[in-house]
């Protein structure tokens, strides 16, 4: 066998914390590797590295016998890795041979573009992967499996000799995974190497040659196939800190109700149900794709419920838009702070004191005065820094922004507050204020749901976990029972399954 | 993901009270500078007559401007707006000469009319998901049609005295139509600076989503800006009518354009989410100015939209150069 990847004393750091520190790794073709870790273990670092699209500190990698040009991606293209993922989309609206070819030209004419060619040259591409793919339909048509086929055999047109598919199957049902991970399989079976990122663990199992297990920056294990039981592999992903309690416990919750769902169901979710009390901090874990968004934004009203019932602070709630949740006192940060939370251009001012208008306003009219010193109070309260509160919010940190968005349903006093992945994108400071101001929504008497990919934070901050797999409530975990091996068992349980 | 751990630095705060705020300085200034080279180039530019001509063209492209901006602040653009003065115009007409309808009467239905299309525009933006562009131009080449085939092509004669009174009455030697473009400026203003309802119509335009994950409900601040655009070009129609004193199915062709200029030029962001009604005000100002002085100075009309067409490519590079500068804040 030969080595197409060889790495050796691999270093990354980002500000003071070492991010990656890997001495030695050989990726063999004609093999599928899993690369397993939690959120942050350094799993796309690595990849990144080997990729060209991130300059190591310090290290070397050589691809196929030829060193890499330290962060030069188009040299790592040059030298046979095409990486699979959401960052070369396809164009929706032209057809899949086109897309196949994009940038590239098939047949003999230098001006007139020649559908018949491409066509056939999108065919082959297409006929490595074994995909039956009308080739003549604009690919927004396709089915999210069949897009995803596309985006692979897209990465296969160079003839790429490692291939890295990065979480090809979170957004997948298990029929469809099946194929593409079968597709994974031919591939390396063509005498490829393919490097696989993938959160489900029988999926890993199901196609892995070798599995490799990241934590904290290093790599921890290299498993082998008949070594790499699901046991085996949430023990290396853990580590030995698993079964230690975090530190320092959230208030205690209040006495009584706030939220009651019995039987909910939306699209891809349910049935389910769940209850949430006064001051108490409900986690929601659970992989990539077992609904944990979409939970949060069916509590919002911002997805359609299909069935189920739910109450709030005793009365019935069915909230058909998110304007209806605001009213009866539900707020929801949601993940994606960017394209869901802020409004760039305007004022610190404006993006705090949004949900709290119809509040803050009398009769439709909005004080100036008032609105500004109620937005200051609410900004001295939850701890944004800026220089004034008219400056534009794109221009503050990370941190800053969320603690702004925060601030926003402070402003609202809320029953329910829903957060998606509250944490991501803020440095680790900012993250402990954040958990703080979590704990002070709970000490308030909020009740708070918050679903993250990051098993820390709800270990940190939950009173207690639902952990969802596929949809469905598998187990919902006490604070007393925590540990990350038993979340992680929890949601890659098979049970789950339909 | 990597996110910087040290704080950026305070940016630059703009300068100025809250009412003259950074952007509109610009076109502010550029009135008071165009104003002052033309009444020094021909003295006849300052004089009352010219003023009250002047105000009367700013009432028809002001309206337009700022209902127009309503649509772009919520990240829309409304095309239809020339085409709908034309249509409420003839509209307004033919419903108090040829229904025989008291003028009042006429010049209301003509107004409920403009709203309609306004509930249309704004239906089919939201539910059906056409884009604000197709819908409008739809409207465009429709209502144009409209227009001309309710007079057959010929203008209609004979509108009652309310019409005309509108044109002619003046208070305090300042034109009808101009105090109700002042009117209805201040109407906007506290709108949009000083209800919820405005605020929120700038969020829909800032970040749709965001908007609507916070509570907002877009749908319904969408259809009220395409009401509030159409109705106020079918205000343009009534007054364009009273001034002629016949309902003439061929005017206004091309207003929309120099409305949605006027409003650019006034600092309104056809990203949505940003712009102000001061703003709005002087960029109409600044339309009229200019084509009222050229023509004054016998400059032709050809020239006339080249200079007209340099003002605007000035405000939008403007308009780039200082959101590339926020960017850079931003980093």
């Amino acid at each position: 066998m030969t080595a197409l990847v060889e790495a050796t004393g691999l270093r990354k750091t980002y500000g003071t914390v070492e991010v990656l520190r890997v001495d030695r790794l050989s990726l063999a073709a004609g093999q599928v590797v899993a690369l397993l870790g939690e959120n942050g273990a350094g799993k796309s670092t690595l990849v990144r590295v080997l990729t060209g699209a991130t300059a190591a500190d310090a290290g070397r990698v050589d691809l196929a016998g030829r060193e890499l040009r330290n962060g030069d991606p188009a040299h790592a293209q040059e030298l046979g890795v095409a990486t699979v993922s959401q960052e070369f989309p396809l164009v929706g609206e032209m057809s899949t041979a086109e897309n196949l070819m994009l940038g590239r030209r098939a047949g003999s004419g230098r001006v007139v573009f020649d559908r018949r060619a491409t066509e056939r040259a999108a065919a082959e591409v297409l006929g490595l992967i074994g995909a039956d793919v009308l080739l003549d339909q604009p690919v927004s048509r396709l089915s999210v499996a069949q897009q995803q086929l596309v985006e692979i055999a897209k990465a296969l047109g160079r003839d790429p000799r490692v291939l890295v598919l990065d979480e090809p199957t979170s957004a997948l049902g298990p029929v469809e995974s099946r194929r593409v991970l079968r597709v994974a399989r031919d591939l390396a079976a063509q005498g490829r190497a393919v490097i696989f990122i993938g959160h489900r663990l029988d999926e890993v199992r199901e196609i892995a040659d070798r599995v490799l297990v990241m934590r904290n920056g290093r790599l921890v294990a290299d498993l082998s196939p008949e070594e790499a039981t699901t046991g085996a592999m949430i023990r290396a992903m853990a580590g030995d800190e698993a079964e230690v309690l975090v530190e320092g416990d959230p208030p205690r919750p209040g006495a009584g109700s706030v939220l009651t769902v019995r039987g909910l169901e939306a699209a891809g979710i349910g049935p389910l149900d769940l209850d949430v009390g006064r001051g108490e901090i409900l986690g929601v874990a659970g992989l990539m794709g077992s609904g944990r968004s979409r939970l949060v934004h069916a509590l919002m009203g911002a997805a359609r419920t299909t069935g189920g019932t739910m109450t709030l602070a005793g009365q019935p709630y069915a909230p058909r838009h998110p304007a209806d949740a605001v009213r009866a006192g539900v707020g929801l940060v949601p993940e994606d702070r960017k394209r869901q939370s802020l409004l760039p251009v305007a004022p610190v001012r404006w993006n705090i004191s949004l949900a709290a208008l119809p509040r803050l306003a009398r009769r439709s009219w909005l004080d100036p005065r008032a609105e500004r010193t109620f937005t200051e109070d609410v900004r001295k309260s939850v701890k944004v820094r800026c220089a004034t509160q008219e400056q534009p919010i794109g221009t503050l940190s990370g941190g800053n922004q969320q603690r702004a968005v925060f601030g926003r349903w402070f402003a609202t006093e809320p029953r329910l507050l829903l957060l998606d992945e509250p944490t991501r994108g803020v440095d680790v400071g900012a993250k402990a204020e954040i958990y703080h101001l979590v704990e002070s929504f709970a000490a308030r008497g909020t009740a708070v749901v918050i679903a993250s990919s990051e098993l820390e934070e709800l270990m940190r901050l939950a009173h207690r976990t639902a952990v969802l797999a596929r949809g469905r409530l598998v187990t919902t975990i006490p604070r007393s029972g925590y540990s990350k091996h038993a979340l992680m068992t929890a949601a890659n349980s098979e049970g789950a399954a339909p | 993901m990597t996110t910087s751990l040290t704080e950026p630095p305070p940016p630059r705060v703009a300068l100025g009270g809250t009412f003259l705020r950074g952007k509109e300085i610009g076109v502010v200034g550029a009135v008071v500078v165009v104003f002052a080279v033309f009444a020094l180039a021909n003295g006849n530019f300052a004089g009352v007559s010219n003023l009250q001509t002047m105000g009367v063209d700013l009432a028809q492209y002001g309206l337009l401007a700022l209902g127009v901006s309503f649509v772009i602040i919520t990240g829309g653009i409304d095309l239809s707006v020339g085409s709908v003065v034309a249509l409420s115009g003839v509209w307004s007409a033919w419903l108090n000469v040829h229904a025989g309808l008291p003028d009042v009467v006429a010049i209301a239905l003509a107004l409920v009319t403009g709203a309609a299309i306004g509930v249309v525009h704004g239906l089919s933006v939201t539910v059906l998901g056409v884009p604000p562009f197709v819908t409008t131009l739809v409207t465009l080449v429709a209502a144009r049609g409209a227009a001309l085939a309710l007079t057959e092509g010929f203008p209609i004669d004979g509108v009652g005295e309310v019409f005309t009174s509108i044109a002619q009455y003046r208070i305090a030697s300042v034109p009808v139509p101009t105090l109700l473009f002042l009117g209805a400026c201040v109407l906007a203003w506290l709108f949009l600076e000083r209800t919820y309802q405005g605020r929120q119509l700038y969020a829909v335009g800032g970040n749709a989503e965001a908007a609507r994950l916070a509570g907002i409900r877009t749908r319904r601040r969408v259809v009220l800006a395409y009401v509030v655009s159409s109705t106020c070009a079918a205000a343009v129609g009534v007054l364009v009518t009273a001034r002629l004193t016949v309902g003439q199915p061929s005017i206004a062709t091309g207003w929309e354009l120099n409305a949605i200029a006027a409003a650019v030029i006034g600092g309104v962001g056809l990203a949505g989410g940003v712009g102000r009604v001061l703003g709005v005000a002087f960029g109409a100002i600044l339309l009229v100015l200019i084509n009222n002085g050229l023509v004054i100075l016998h400059v032709s009309p050809y020239y006339q939209q080249i200079v007209l067409g340099a003002v605007l490519a000035v405000a939008v590079v403007t308009d780039r150069l200082r959101g590339r500068g926020a960017e850079r804040d931003r980093r």
